[in-house]
């Protein structure tokens, strides 16, 4: 049986008057076990075929060598189908639905991939589609693909698009992963968030296997299909916001639904063992000094049982010694969700040729990865500006920045270095 | 603590077991009955006439939450507008004796008590103990709770010794200093394993056996002997930021004011870097009055002579007395949780 525990990092003391209360709640998840050990499990493979994969031709190679790297990893019994993305989706293996794993069909879906030519457009939500016809033909509750491309989604409209993703949305989980500078990293990350998974940039091909390895080994490891974030807020209570912290950033504020008036519900997908952060904020109604009340309860929630909580506190108090301290797990992941924030804007203003707000958001950005000690954030950052002053957020863009160095910067915007507070 | 239904692990302030459900309140009404004074929401009233109070309803009724009237989680907060649920302990008086008597009130500014009190007597032998909950840290009052009832019933089931003056002082220091130790024992069981900011208490207690009294305690709650005649005395000596003042030359009342008065260097709980208990021992020579009490009491009149002159003003019973004291401290501001333990002592022949 999968053990939870859920742990709350805050300063419940408020000043007189003040209403907003913040917590991180760190979630724990042991002994989860093995995905399929309840209703089954099933796994998609979708491979980019267009012909752009085909230039070079080490990034099909790699894609060949990844699938099959992927598929050695599928454990026995896990339903599995290998689909192509041309300018509709095509069966690689098996011909048609999925097939259970064992040697021989891993053996013969690794013949099949290592025969995957370059040949047509990129409709990704069609790819999507087509997965999610094969899943719905298995009886695996715990559904999950990896998604390869190389292009930007060119065969179908935005809209089309964002029409089959939240068709797919809930149907099965996807980690996405893009190879070479040609595809866009905001339309992935929105396959990826909306599908909750991952998503990457894959900048050598010769380290595409790797990847997809570590990716289905993730996969595969996860043995709770499903579970579910909660948070009750007291009547009149607001909801500011509730966010994942760590291992990535995640906004999950507009993801809710209503479980009672008071209660609402975030999806979070599978867990394996593994350790989450989740930043709460809510608004209460201002209580006189010594008054103290519950906040929130921060749940996880799998198959309808409350397995976890945490609770959130306030406590007004007129002593500033307590009011005023700052908890760390707090400052750290808001001034990591802001680090996010300003990289992702800060290049997309680069992007649209507006170098004052490119300048200003990047300079920003170097500052908090400097203050948070966010040490890869700080080295992707200077392979795309000058860092003159950390302190001061001083920087100037690099004119010979690569395509790559900016996509590496972005992608990974949303991963997040951890803290544990100090008692 | 264990559900009495499933016997998984519980917490002495749920409501219901997590584990089977079972409801776990049906101690609260006993606990605050037992002072026999101001008993909040005892079911007396309004029960019909064919609900018989001796009898035990079929099902426990869902608590519900005081401010509001919704239903108590079994967190122990209330699952609409997230109230704490009472512990039952905003205000308890009890007098076993008439000659000891104790009384723990919530204070005015605190949402709820973390003192517990535990006490016993038997002819002319008295054991009080008090011990306060550290506010900053979690399920305190719980904690508090476990450490008091765990130190007094090690006292109450000491062998006695013989008459000797020298005998009893040697057998209650060691007794108290065991109880300290069944205390901290007790303390550490109510904290959670994956609790950052576990619970914590202070400890006093006082045995008097006869004319010999011994104090023995960790923290800052104290045992004072207020005699009818002679120089009052403060037993126990705070392990506090503030002793360590006094201590370096710092007068009383600047170092009580200081900011850090309150930090204490010792205290029970899991996270205790200390709990061996200080022991000292007085002989009543004169009748008089043995006080234990929290910081409640003692923030506002600290020094063993001024509570003897306060004391005095207030009426000769224990109980009424305990409960004067309670209610100038309240009037003082009651800033904190207030205890107040009394035993009336007459000197043996």
């Amino acid at each position: 049986m999968p053990t939870w525990t859920a742990e709350v990092f805050q300063n419940e003391y408020l000043p007189d008057g003040a209403t907003d209360v913040h917590a991180i709640v760190t979630v724990t998840s042991a002994g989860t076990g093995h995905a399929g050990d309840v209703g089954g499990a099933a796994e998609a493979i979708i491979i980019d075929c267009s012909g752009s994969m085909g230039a070079p031709q080490a990034k099909i190679v790699a894609a060949r060598k990844a699938a099959a790297a992927a598929i050695n990893e599928i454990a026995d019994g896990t339903w599995f189908a290998v689909i192509a993305g041309v300018g509709l989706a095509e069966p690689v293996y098996p011909p048609s639905g999925m097939v259970q794993a064992d040697q021989g069909t891993r053996a013969a879906a690794s013949e099949a991939v290592s025969r995957l030519t370059p040949r047509g457009g990129t409709a990704i939500g069609q790819w999507l589609m087509t997965a999610q016809e094969a899943f719905a033909r298995t009886p695996a509750t715990q559904r999950h693909a990896i998604l390869l491309t190389d292009g930007k989604n060119e065969g179908e409209s935005a809209a089309q698009l964002q029409a089959e993703v939240q068709a797919v949305t809930g149907e099965f989980q996807c980690d996405c992963r893009g190879v070479g500078a040609d595809w866009d990293v905001a339309e992935l990350r929105g396959i990826a968030t909306a599908l909750l998974g991952s998503v990457d940039l894959i900048a050598d091909p010769a380290d595409m296997a790797a990847d997809f390895q570590a990716m289905m080994q993730t996969a595969m490891g996860r043995g709770v299909a499903d579970a579910k974030l909660r948070v009750w807020a007291p009547q009149g209570a607001e909801l500011l916001f509730v966010r994942q912290v760590a291992p990535t950033i995640d906004d999950l504020t507009d993801r809710r639904t209503n479980v009672t008036p008071l209660i609402t519900e975030y999806p979070t997908g599978a867990w394996g063992d593994e350790s989450r952060d989740y930043h709460v904020a809510v608004r209460v109604a201002a209580k006189p000094v010594g008054a103290e009340q519950l906040a929130a309860r921060v749940q996880i929630e799998v198959g309808g049982e409350v397995v976890t909580q945490g609770l959130v506190k306030a406590l007004w108090s007129d002593d500033s010694a307590l009011t005023t301290r700052i908890n760390p797990a707090v400052a750290h992941y808001t001034g990591q969700a802001e680090l996010a924030q300003v990289i992702q804007e800060g290049l997309a203003a680069k992007a649209d040729g507006d170098e004052d707000t490119a300048t200003f958001k990047l300079g920003r950005a170097a500052k908090l990865a400097a203050e948070t000690g966010n040490e890869e954030a700080t080295q992707r950052l200077k392979k795309v500006v000058d860092i003159t002053d950390a302190d001061t957020g001083t920087v100037r863009l690099k004119r010979d920045a690569s395509k790559l160095d900016e996509m590496a910067l972005d992608t990974s915007s949303t991963k997040t270095t951890r803290v544990r507070p100090s008692s | 603590m264990r559900c009495p239904q499933c016997g998984e692990p519980i917490g002495a302030s749920d409501a219901f077991c997590e584990n089977c459900g079972a409801p776990l309140q049906a101690s609260v009404p006993d606990r605050a009955t037992s002072g026999g004074l101001t008993l909040p929401n005892v079911a007396q009233s309004g029960e019909e006439q064919f609900a018989p109070l001796h009898e035990e309803p079929d099902e426990l009724p869902v608590p519900k939450c005081a401010s509001c009237g919704g239903e108590v989680g079994g967190d122990g907060w209330c699952t609409v507008c997230g109230a704490r649920a009472s512990n039952g302990r905003e205000h308890l008086a009890e007098q076993p004796s008439p000659t000891v008597a104790a009384v723990t009130d919530k204070g005015r500014v605190h949402p709820r008590n973390e003192d517990a009190y535990a006490i016993s007597t038997a002819g002319t032998w008295t054991a009080l103990v008090v011990c306060d909950g550290v506010t900053t840290a979690t399920d305190s009052d719980v904690a508090s709770l476990a450490a008091a009832n765990a130190a007094r019933d090690l006292l109450a089931a000491a062998p006695r010794p013989g008459r000797s003056p020298s005998a009893r002082e040697t057998h209650w220091s060691e007794q108290l200093k065991a109880a300290a130790l069944a205390a901290d024992e007790a303390a550490e069981k109510t904290a959670s394993k994956s609790d950052d900011n576990p619970p914590s208490s202070t400890f006093v207690a006082a045995v008097a056996d006869g004319s010999v009294i011994v104090a023995a305690w960790v923290g800052d709650s104290r045992a004072y002997w207020l005699p009818d005649a002679g120089p009052a005395e403060q037993l126990s000596v705070d392990d506090s930021w503030a002793s360590v003042q006094i201590a370096a030359g710092v007068p009383r009342e600047e170092a009580e004011a200081g900011p850090k008065a309150h930090a204490i260097t010792k205290w029970l709980g899991i996270d205790s870097p200390d709990i061996d208990a200080s022991t000292s021992t007085t002989i009543a020579t004169t009748p008089g009055w043995l006080l234990v009490c929290s910081d409640g009491l003692w923030n506002y009149c600290s020094s063993a002579d001024d509570l003897r002159a306060l004391a005095a003003k207030q009426p000769a019973d224990p109980l009424a007395r305990a409960e004067a004291l309670v209610d100038w401290a309240n009037e003082q501001g009651g800033h904190d949780n207030i205890t107040v333990t009394l035993a009336r002592i007459t000197p043996e022949e």
